[in-house]
């Protein structure tokens, strides 16, 4: 995560330049440096009014704030599943309605720890996903994310449904190939990579599940 | 001198005979607004002020002016000298002149005086225990200015603003002339609770602000609460601290609100709680459409309890 810094920024320039960071980059963490007690404070309050749960530590004459956004739309922290996942904001395309969100499913678990554990997490990961409403735009499955898509999926009947709902459901041919399942998939689109780049470009947003 | 540089009032006020005292006071600063007519109506307003706070007529003014010629079109600034005239005209106030120099950043105001009969000067001091607060203009001014100056704001609350920063104490001063007042003042740099700390600190009066009776600009709520709050209403709360109780569980909003730095605010009247429902409906009449009792004055300890 990088660090901005907004010292030496008269007000309201602090806020003004998370403002733009948030609109232009839609990250999901943001840490900033201030030098005074206002701009702590109002670069504190915006964050929150976006949905960041912010802390903020001092460094010597300078403030470091860093805010973590919420799910949910604040409120209450992260929901379970997500707690344990490698969630990254990557692009940012300019506000153009409607945000596209790209899940990128790496694994048929969500964590490490405990594979059982790590199974049960993802599929409660997925039937809870649609909460995320329309914004949802693709979901790509990669390496053992394949599984998810195939016959005997625990999901098979949730990702079938989010495909009648409009969101472009994606499964790695490669790897559906190198664990020698690709008649098996019941579910979604069979794609490469160009498509995946080119999907995690355009979207606005995109939640990489490892 | 009855007023001088020793008090942290308005202006000064000098006698020179026994119905006639001089008030002089001077304002400038940097552009508030984008707009150089604007900008000069609102330097005019704010400078004027002082003199309407301390119960007198203004008479006339000098600008005061520095320019950054090199990097400025010549236009900018002969509008903003037509926004200061338009306003001294509108005060009935002659400008005698003025002086400009090159500087690098833009700056504009006015030197006023005016006239004030010796036994009707209106200091910032006098609050009585009984006493009632008007406020003639809503706050928020400093907030709402943050987010112009971020290019956050709508043009409706640009030029609601400048409408109300470019308007008179004028009429307001008239209406309180016919009344008994025992204090008043003009809200502007420190805030309404700054202002109203010079009023009484040291003073066996304390006063109690009903915040829901006062009155603010409908934006500055939504402006505050995304941080665009002017680093001016962090120090004016951090340096009165000391001198205004409030709950913990104050809404933090209202409290910057109150702390909030104005430019061309409105007078702080203090009068008998018996007159003040009427010095409001007079107001009201008047055209000071915003004009509310904001508060009381109590036997105290020179602390302000804010509710």
């Amino acid at each position: 995560m990088k660090t901005l810094d907004a010292r030496g920024l008269a007000c309201p320039g602090p806020v003004l330049l998370a403002k733009k960071t948030l609109d232009d980059q839609r990250p999901e963490r943001l840490a900033m440096l201030v030098d005074n007690d206002a701009a702590r404070e109002n670069v504190g309050r915006f964050l929150a009014s976006r949905g960041f749960a912010v802390s903020v530590e001092r460094q010597g004459d300078d403030y470091l704030l860093s805010g973590l956004l919420q799910g949910g739309g604040g409120g209450d922290v992260a929901a379970a599943p997500t707690a344990t996942a490698t969630a990254t904001a990557v692009q940012a395309q300019p506000a153009a309605a409607p945000t596209r969100v790209v899940v990128l499913i790496g694994s048929d678990q969500l964590g490490r720890g405990d594979e059982q554990l790590g199974g049960k997490l993802m599929v409660s990961y997925l039937k809870t996903l649609k909460e995320m409403g329309p914004e949802l735009w693709q979901l790509i499955f990669v390496n053992g994310g394949v599984r998810l898509t195939l016959d005997d999926s625990p999901v098979l009947a949730e990702l079938q449904e989010y495909e009648r709902d409009g969101v472009i459901v994606l499964a790695c041919g490669t790897c559906l190939a190198h664990f020698a399942v690709s008649e098996r998939q019941r579910v979604g689109q069979s794609t490469n990579m160009l498509d995946i780049v080119t999907a995690t470009q355009l979207a606005d947003k995109v939640i990489a599940l490892s | 001198m009855l007023i001088g540089a020793d008090s942290a009032d308005d202006a000064g006020v000098y006698r020179i005979s026994e119905d006639l005292a001089l008030i002089q006071t001077l304002d400038f600063f940097p552009p508030v607004v984008d707009d150089p007519y604007d900008f000069g109506r609102i330097a005019a307003a704010n400078a004027l002020s002082d003199v309407y706070a301390m119960g007198g007529t203004p008479k006339t003014a000098m600008n005061i002016v520095a320019f950054p010629a090199q990097s400025m079109a010549v236009e900018v600034l002969r509008d903003i000298l037509a926004g200061g005239i338009d306003i001294l005209r509108e005060a009935e106030t002659v400008l005698l002149g003025g002086h400009s120099i090159v500087d690098e950043e833009l700056k504009y105001g006015l030197s006023v005086t005016g006239f004030v009969h010796p036994q009707r000067v209106l200091a910032n001091r006098g609050l009585l225990p009984g006493d009632c607060l008007v406020l003639t203009k809503p706050l928020g001014v400093g907030i709402v200015n943050t987010a112009v100056k971020g290019g956050l704001a709508e043009e409706e609350t640009i030029r609601r603003v400048t409408r109300q920063m470019a308007t008179l104490n004028r009429d307001a001063a008239r209406v309180m002339a016919d009344f008994a007042v025992s204090a008043c003042t003009d809200v502007t740099g420190f805030g309404l609770l700054g202002h109203l700390a010079e009023m009484i600190a040291g003073t066996a009066t304390r006063v109690r602000i009903d915040a829901g009776a006062v009155p603010v600009l409908s934006e500055a709520r939504d402006f505050a609460a995304i941080g665009l709050v002017p680093a001016g209403a962090y120090k004016n709360r951090e340096y009165r601290r000391s001198m205004v109780e409030m709950a913990d569980d104050f809404d933090p909003l209202l409290r910057d609100i109150l702390f909030d730095p104005q430019t061309s605010g409105g007078l702080l009247i203090g009068l008998a709680e018996k007159q003040a429902p009427a010095l409001v409906a007079r107001l009201h009449e008047a055209g000071v459409e915003a004009a509310a009792i904001v508060g009381q004055v109590v036997a105290g300890d020179g602390i302000i309890e804010v509710r």
